[in-house]
């Protein structure tokens, strides 16, 4: 009986293995589902500017945004993430992947060799990108400057340091989803929706995250703890925005300046680098999706410690 | 009796000190309060076209503006570190870590307002040069403020 039940927990034990396994399979965008294609590289700058590439990936403490050494910290309540460096370098950039390496990175966060990216990589963002942006992108990273030096590695400790648990991750916070317009809203609103929901992925750092790292969904864009350790990233839903117009809106990503004329301050001060450099029009598109997010009420601030 | 005298002499220095920093807190909080009315009331809407160019609150608030930059290199001295905090932001202790970076915002914020005081003097000029100052806070506000849980 009792040699029964023990091969019988072998066997469930292999079985979840197994599914494990089956789970955690990195997802590929294999090269001969691209068809033919020619880049657009305005529309590749566009792209770059929409996801804040620059933002992480640029080399910090220096003025060029084009500079895509890496090399930035990323703490987090996981460890720290360092930043790798995506300029065109053969050796320490990704000057030798093939284009469906990088739509494959970008649009299910794993990497050439097959291992599952982090998702400090937003790519829960990234995977509703249009394959064309992606690839338009490509196309323009290769157009910069290729820069030497590689980031150190990530300091994640166990268990968060198995990349193939990163594939649960996966299964439980992507829905692997392309973008899907809205018809009863107007071109403009779904333009402004698709910005903010893939390239954008505002959501990001401006929703809570549950104790697994992945987004509270019912409380998207209500804001929350900074993931990167020091303060609070604001609600941005009509909840604590309503006073803002739509212009309003489209002027903060441009200037980076509050109606009441306060500035973006910490990380939002690099995004605001990139969004001052799309069009207004796609300002004014955000905007107008941004304008229309329900208001939603946040998780509760901590209350503030008084010391003297 | 000297001994009572002493105690409550300590206390009411450390009072005293206590009040000149919470002095100095609420100072540095109204002139960037004042900042922000004269960016968000008054440059902004003009800049954005939601009000009509006026040179003379142009030039209050630019006065304004220029009063801070002289007062911001002091604004913040070491003594303030463990000052207590009212409200959405505080300063961050990269302040005083990295004093020469600091003291380069503050120097280049000085830089356009200086320059924005000498060439606004209509509408378009006011698109050519609002931007700079507001780009100069935002820029100091990446670093050296933290926005508070």
């Amino acid at each position: 009986m009792l040699k029964r039940l023990f091969l019988l927990a072998v066997l469930a034990g292999v079985a979840g293995l197994c599914i494990f396994w089956w789970l955690t399979i990195p997802a590929v965008v294999a090269a001969n589902s691209l068809p033919q294609y020619t880049p657009n590289l305005a529309n590749g700058l566009t792209t770059f500017n929409a996801g804040g590439c620059s933002s992480c990936h640029a080399v910090p403490n220096q003025p060029d945004r084009l500079k895509l050494g890496g090399g930035l910290p990323m703490p987090s309540p996981f460890g720290t993430f360092n930043v790798p460096n995506i300029s065109p370098d053969p050796k320490d950039g990704i000057g030798r992947w093939s284009e469906a390496d990088f739509v494959t990175a970008v649009l299910k966060g794993t990497s050439p060799a097959g291992a599952h990216y982090f998702p400090a990589f937003p790519y829960a963002s990234y995977q509703h990108a249009r394959v064309e942006d992606v690839r338009d992108l490509f196309a323009y990273l290769k157009t910069l400057a290729p820069v030497t030096g590689k980031a150190r590695d990530h300091d994640v400790p166990f268990p968060f340091n198995v990349r193939r648990n990163v594939g649960v991750w996966k299964f439980l916070f992507m829905d692997g989803k392309p973008f899907t317009a809205d018809a009863s809203r107007s071109a403009q609103w779904n333009r402004g929706a698709y910005l903010v929901n893939s390239l954008g992925h505002c959501a990001e750092c401006h929703s809570p995250r549950n104790f697994l790292g992945g987004i509270v969904d019912i409380k998207r864009f209500a804001g929350g703890p900074n993931p990167e350790g020091e303060g609070w990233v604001p609600n941005i839903t009509q909840k604590r925005l309503s006073d803002w117009s739509a212009k309003d809106f489209s002027y903060f990503l441009e200037s980076g300046l509050t109606p009441d004329g306060d500035t973006a301050g910490g990380a939002m001060a690099r995004v605001i680098r990139n969004t001052s450099q799309l069009s207004p029009e796609d300002r004014t598109a955000m905007a107008e999706y941004l304008k229309s997010l329900p208001a939603v009420e946040g998780p509760p601030r901590p209350k503030k410690a008084e010391k003297s | 009796m000297k001994r009572v005298l002493l105690v409550a002499g300590a206390l009411l220095l450390s009072v005293g000190v206590g009040v000149a920093q919470q002095d100095a807190v609420n100072g540095a909080q109204d002139a960037m309060k004042a900042n922000g009315k004269n960016l968000g009331g008054v440059l902004s809407p003009m800049f954005k076209g939601d009000k009509p160019y006026d040179q003379a609150a142009v030039d209050a608030a630019l006065t304004q503006l220029d009063d801070t930059a002289k007062k911001l290199p002091t604004m913040f001295p070491a003594s303030m570190k463990d000052a207590k905090w009212e409200g959405d932001f505080s300063p961050s202790p990269k302040i005083w870590e990295d004093k020469a970076g600091f003291d380069a915002k503050v120097a280049s914020f000085a830089k356009a307002v200086t320059e924005a005081k000498a060439k606004i003097k209509d509408l378009d000029s006011l698109k050519a040069n609002f931007p700079g100052i507001g780009k100069e806070c935002g820029g100091c506000h990446e670093t050296f403020r933290v926005k508070k849980g």
